[in-house]
């Protein structure tokens, strides 16, 4: 009997440190005496519990009001996560006015061997107008040291429809993640998950039959998961909330009293991008032609080919409206103001593009995108796009233009823009996919000429010729710079270099390639040991180190387009030296000739000659590939280090 | 990590215009001579601020300001904005805009500025707002004509002149004026007027004619520092309904105690007890002190909230108890509380707080400052402490409020002081390492690093990272190293004597180039100096070394039996008025090869002519940082 009950003791209170008790206040001493995350031992905080619940409740007088809860209860284990303790809430103004009540919060403390709790109180509590659309409600917990376990929660109020995206993951880990969107029958939502997430929670649909105050059903969405790791950013990867876990609901159709469909929004791609081009401020700007039609006839007199009158227009565009910054699918001003006051947005600018052009008969289109901090859309939504550019089409080919930066030219686009696909709308609204990133690479071409001298410092010449996407990184970097600065700034970093009469050809003029050359002097870069002398031929353009740092990856790297660098090196040896070593000749290939690398060494008389050649084939390495890719990258900078061995000749 | 407040960030925003009749050539950018072209990406082509004094508590700043923009860069030199709050009221905003040719293409007026909370991303709080002009230029070069005029009824700012605002902008005319309507008593400082061309018209009349734009170059003190600048403040003011006298920091410095401090700072008795108690038995004062600031940073954390007397009231003591956050000012105030309860005498302290150093102007009493610390008086030294980190050792300001000139806030008045200041031998880095060289090029290392003052401040904070990231990290200090991996790492913050120490283990492939039968590499593998300060053919500016170091580094490598020396240098020794540099090449026995290395750097204002001995020097340093060794199978 003895040793039943005892038995029965230790089952009982196994149970009782498992079930934790997430109710709000019931903080408890086993959480507040953890020393760190029993899972993520350098995690400076962990989210013990987090909830968030949205509900809708009928308004007589406002109709369905939307309701979210949310509760949080956070353990600080050091310094670096007093952070969580403070929070901004930022809530829509205006026509659409949200509010906040509820809001209550408590920090617990150990103290001994009790727990000190310490309300939120009114002087933690502060507001603020943000901006003409936002306002935020923050707050700052009292006592927070390391070991505290803080506890919030407040509800906001909001006659929105649409629901904002839950996130799932942070950069802390989650212990206890519980989230619940329970929607009116009359409202019909699309639930999706980030597939690109490592972390994918499980959803539970279910529904429920409600009479008060009328009969009508709701469908609930339950995610229940516990341990939820934290998110790590990693360089390369992009942009790292494409692999955050998440939640978007999508608002696809709404029904009328009698539950029937009243309105329609976006199911498919073909339908989002209908509804798009079904507003004013899209599609209602593409046939507006008469402000521009005597600049536009005067302009493209005697042009015949399709692509030279886009390419005419485009540059009208860019000369005369410039870009406020703003990204968007639909016209902030639309494009007879843009036109007058000389800015807009991005569909100001491309969609007049689109107009312009279509007004001449050429077979002009909008691209919708999704630029590079959107992310890749969850599902088919409008928000998914946030942006246009302009397609034109002749027979075959096409051209991609985006007329809000000075520098990107046909098929070359500003960096934002490349990102997943586009989706194309021809006039009268049907929708297909196009590739907007390059398929032909971007070459970097350089000749480098060396020439020892006898006191061993280096004289040479180096030119440079570069296409496509690397000419317009280039002119965006350097097209406005003096010539004094551009030589600083290749200057840098770059040891004992000095760089004279640089010359910048085809600066402005974006269609040709870009061609850089100038002179050089080099010191210290040949060591002379004995009777030797030792170098390594790619000099200050070496690659100096391996930039793939990290051990292993969880995401992606992503080098955006496909190209290629490549060298040709003439060396003079100087008088009195032969050679007495080249580097091996070597080519390695990475993943069936992803990426590539290649380095021919030849010697001839007093001169030597070198290939070295880059090739980024394919811009995207997968994690598993990783340790690989990093060790390949490791032996190009070993490769790039070699020497050459000069010898002093013997008379 | 300590943290800045800035308590209001206006230093030349206000401004304004009295009957000068400019031509219309103004607006022409063709118009601008062509020397101030010349390194400007803006020129100011006309600029008047009038500052009329109503009261002690009330002025009036009037502004106009011609500004052509040349490129993209000089944007920002358009100032067209206004900081206000419920006791600065902006009376008038409008702006011109004017093309190439001076033709009017817009107007803006002060409805159409953009308007919105002046806050912080880092603050939680702040009552400042601020409206600016968001203009899209259509090209390049373009005019806008900006007026303004704001009234104050808080004075302890008063809006100077400073012409120069930042690099890369010429000035054509840049007049300032004082009518003081009140007749209240002014306090003046002029500096930096005798380089420049400054029309004296009175007292407080003066013009700026013709400056060309400031080429930035590395290593230049503080902009401010080097321009003109007129500095005012009226000796009786008021800040934010709270009158107040400032005739030199002495009486200033007694008002801020007065009428800043005094009455915020009872603690609970319950606190006192505790750090009694904490601190019972201990006769040193400093001993008492230590466990007090120990006990103030485990209890409190760093916030940013900027409110009270124009954000200069510390928040009061027994709320900082309760709630245990604070700014700055509510931090420094709390634990001067705390201090006094267990008889430490100490004093707030104001200064400009930030890697770069910044004085307090002994010379020129004024509200200045955007940070507080607490000073504990002690013997032959004072101790100043940060009571925004949590992490600092006590008495520990390099990096952040080390060598600089702050405001002692006593009850009997201000006094300047000076920080301490970390010499060479405060602020020493000392790498040891054991490498094992494999005869394929690859070694394996263990690797020690302890740094004191300034370096411990570059060094610490390691221990806090994820073991991803602390790999990450040390890949990262050692980039000079290919296919490095970090195989073991154990690092100790010894918070009481203020050393940083790393142990780190690492290995590298091929570290050694090959070449034929022989092994190549460079025997400073874990400390090498490697950028060259850039090339000015014609500096212009003096320079500023801020901060003295040394390094010194000991590497004893282990070559495998199966190589030898073939050839290497013996060393090389290096002395120049910026320091000094040693390193030394010794084959010891059992096939070893000792490298010895010291690095010393002197802090100091040197000449412009001096630059390039000190790019010299560095270049030196670059090279032998790169001696290698070539090793021969044996």
């Amino acid at each position: 009997m003895k040793y039943l009950l005892l038995t029965i003791i230790t089952v009982f209170t196994i149970t009782q440190v498992n079930a934790q008790n997430y109710n709000f206040g019931k903080v408890s001493k086993a959480e507040l005496e953890e020393k760190w995350h029993p899972t993520d031992s350098s995690a400076s905080a962990a989210i013990l519990y987090k909830k968030e619940h949205v509900n809708f409740f009928f308004d007589e007088s406002r109709g369905f009001m939307q309701r979210r809860e949310i509760q949080f209860r956070i353990k600080i284990y050091n310094k670096d996560g007093f952070d969580w303790a403070t929070k901004k809430v930022y809530l829509y103004k205006g026509q659409k006015d949200e509010s906040i009540s509820g809001l209550k919060g408590f920090s617990y403390n150990l103290e001994g061997s009790k727990i000190k709790k310490d309300k939120l109180s009114s002087d933690g509590k502060f507001k603020e107008d943000y901006n003409d659309y936002l306002k935020i409600n923050s707050f700052t917990m009292p006592n927070v040291k390391q070991g505290t376990v803080i506890e919030y929660k407040y509800t906001i109020n909001s006659p929105r429809i649409g629901i904002d995206d839950f996130v799932l993951q942070y950069n802390i880990p989650i212990n206890k993640l519980d989230v619940k969107v329970a929607t009116p029958q009359y409202y019909i939502y699309n639930s999706q998950l980030n597939p690109r997430a490592k972390f994918i929670p499980k959803l539970n649909k279910t529904t429920q039959q409600v009479s008060v105050p009328f009969d009508y059903k709701i469908d609930m969405i339950d995610i229940n998961e516990e341990n939820v790791p934290a998110l790590n950013a990693e360089a390369y990867a992009g942009n790292i909330n494409n692999y955050r876990s998440g939640m978007s609901m999508e608002l696809t159709a709404i029904l009328n009293a009698q539950k029937v469909i009243e309105k329609t929004f976006s199911t498919n791609w073909e339908k989002v991008s209908k509804t798009i081009y079904d507003s004013q401020n899209f599609g209602g700007q593409l046939g507006r032609t008469s402000f521009y039609k005597d600049d536009l006839e005067a302009l493209l007199a005697g042009a015949n080919e399709d692509f030279e009158k886009a390419i005419l227009v485009e540059n009208l565009v860019k000369s005369k409206v410039k870009w406020n910054g703003n990204y968007s699918k639909y016209a902030q001003k639309g494009i007879r103001a843009a036109y007058k006051e000389g800015e807009g947005n991005v569909a100001d600018i491309n969609l007049m593009v689109v107009a312009m052009l279509r007004s001449q008969g050429v077979n002009a289109n909008p691209v919708l995108i999704s630029t590079r901090n959107n992310g890749i859309p969850l599902f088919p939504t409008r928000e998914g796009f946030n942006y246009v550019i302009c397609c034109v089409q002749s027979g075959d080919s096409y051209m991609l233009i985006d007329a809000t930066e000075k520098y990107s030219t046909n098929n070359v686009l500003p960096q934002r823009v490349l990102n997943w696909r586009g989706r194309l709308i021809e006039a009268k609204g049907v929708s297909r996919w196009v590739d907007i990133k390059p398929n032909t690479k971007s070459v970097e071409s350089t000749m480098l000429n060396i020439k020892i001298n006898d006191d061993f410092n280096i004289t040479g010449k180096v030119s440079k010729n570069l296409t496509d996407y690397i000419a317009y990184r280039y002119r965006k970097e350097y097209a406005q710079a003096t010539p004094e600065s551009h030589i600083k700034a290749l200057e840098k970093d770059n040891g004992n270099l000095e760089i004279s009469t640089i010359d910048f050809k085809n600066r402005k003029d974006i269609y040709k390639d870009v061609k850089v050359s100038y002179e050089y002097n080099l010191a210290d870069a040949v060591d002379e040991i004995g009777d030797k002398l030792y170098f390594s031929p790619l000099l200050f353009m070496a690659m100096k180190e391996n930039p793939f740092k990290l051990e292993e990856r969880q995401y992606p790297i992503d080098f955006i387009i496909p190209y290629e660098d490549k060298y040709l090196i003439n060396i003079m040896l100087p008088e009195g030296y032969v050679l007495e070593s080249l580097p091996k000749s070597e080519a390695i290939a990475f993943n069936d000739n992803d990426v590539k690398f290649v380095y021919v060494a030849k010697a001839n008389g007093s001169y030597l000659q070198l290939k070295v050649q880059l090739d980024i084939n394919n811009p995207t390495v997968l994690p598993k590939d990783y340790k690989d890719f990093k060790a390949f990258f490791g032996k190009i900078v070993e490769k790039q280090g070699e020497q050459i061995v000069l010898n002093k000749a013997k008379p | 990590m300590p943290r800045i407040n800035f308590f209001l960030v206006t230093v030349f925003t206000v401004i304004s215009f009295y009957g000068f009749s400019q031509t219309e050539s103004l607006y022409n950018s063709y118009t601008i001579p062509l020397d101030l072209k010349a390194n400007a990406n803006a020129v100011v082509r006309f600029e008047e601020k009038v500052v009329e004094i109503l009261d002690y508590d009330k002025i009036n700043v009037k502004e106009k300001r011609i500004v052509t923009i040349l490129n993209e860069y000089g944007k920002k030199h358009a100032n067209a904005l206004e900081f206000y709050d419920a006791l600065r009221d902006i009376k008038e905003m409008r702006v011109y805009i004017y093309n190439a040719s001076g033709e009017e293409i817009k107007k803006i007026k002060e409805k159409d500025f953009i308007d919105a909370s002046a806050v912080s991303d880092i603050s939680i709080y702040e009552d400042d707002r601020v409206k600016y002009l968001k203009y899209v230029p259509q090209s390049y070069p373009y005019t806008i004509e900006y007026t303004s005029e704001v009234v104050y009824n808080s004075t302890a700012f008063f809006p100077g002149w400073q012409p120069i605002g930042g690099y890369y902008v010429g000035i054509e005319h840049s007049e300032y004026k004082i009518i003081n309507s009140a007749k209240i008593e002014l306090k003046t400082k002029k500096e930096n007027f005798d380089a420049f061309d400054i029309e004296e018209l009175s007292d407080k009349h003066f013009i700026a004619n013709k400056i060309q734009g400031i080429k930035y170059e590395a290593y230049t003190p503080e902009l401010n520092n080097l321009v003109p600048r007129y500095k005012v403040a009226l000796k009786k003011f008021n800040m934010v309904g709270v009158e107040g006298v400032n005739n030199n920091w002495s009486d200033f410095g007694k008002w801020m105690y007065d009428r800043l401090l005094t009455g915020t700072d009872a603690i609970p008795q319950s606190t006192v007890d505790e750090v009694k108690q904490l601190t019972a038995g201990i006769d040193n004062k400093i001993e008492r002190a230590k466990k007090v600031y120990k006990y103030m940073q485990n209890k409190t954390r760093y916030i940013s909230i900027q409110v009270g007397i124009g954000g200069w009231k510390p928040m009061m003591a027994k709320d900082v108890d309760k709630l245990g956050y604070a700014d700055c000012k509510g931090l420094t105030n709390y634990t001067k509380a705390l201090l006094e309860a267990v008889n430490v005498p100490s004093y707030y302290t104001v200064v400009y707080g930030g890697n770069g150093i910044r004085n307090i102007d002994s010379e020129f009493s004024a509200i200045e400052g955007n940070h507080v610390i607490l000073c504990v008086p002690n013997e032959n030294e004072n101790i100043f402490l940060e009571c925004t980190s949590q992490t600092s050792p006590f008495g520990f300001t390099a990096g952040f409020t080390d060598d600089r000139d702050v405001l002692l806030v006593k009850p009997e008045g201000g006094e300047i002081v000076h920080t301490k200041v970390y010499e060479a031998d405060d602020s020493v880095q000392k790498t040891i390492a054991n490498v094992y060289m494999d005869d394929t090029g690859g070694f394996k290392a263990e690797v020690n690093i302890t740094t004191t003052g300034y370096q411990y401040n570059l060094h610490k904070g390691i221990e806090n990272e994820t073991t991803r990231d602390q790999q990450l990290h040390y890949t990262e200090y050692w980039a000079n190293i290919n296919n490095i991996s970090i195989d073991n790492i154990t690092v100790n913050n010894d918070l009481d004597h203020i050393v940083y120490e790393e142990n780190v283990k690492l290995s590298s492939r091929n570290y050694a180039s090959k070449s034929g039968s022989r092994l190549i590499f460079q025997p400073n593998m874990f400390n090498k100096v490697t950028k060259i300060p850039p090339r000015y053919n014609n500096r212009k500016l003096e320079f500023k070394i801020d901060r003295s170091f040394k390094d010194v580094d000991e590497f004893i490598i282990q070559l495998p039996e199966n190589l030898k020396i073939e050839a290497m240098a013996e060393g090389k020794t290096i002395d120049s008025k910026f320091g000094k540099y040693d390193f030394k090449l010794e084959a010891i026995d059992g096939n070893k090869i000792k490298y010895t290395r010291t690095y010393i750097l002197n802090k100091g204002n040197y000449q412009k002519q001096d630059y390039k001995a000190f790019r010299d020097f560095r270049k030196q340093i670059v090279k032998h940082d790169k001696t290698k060794i070539v090793l021969i199978k044996a």
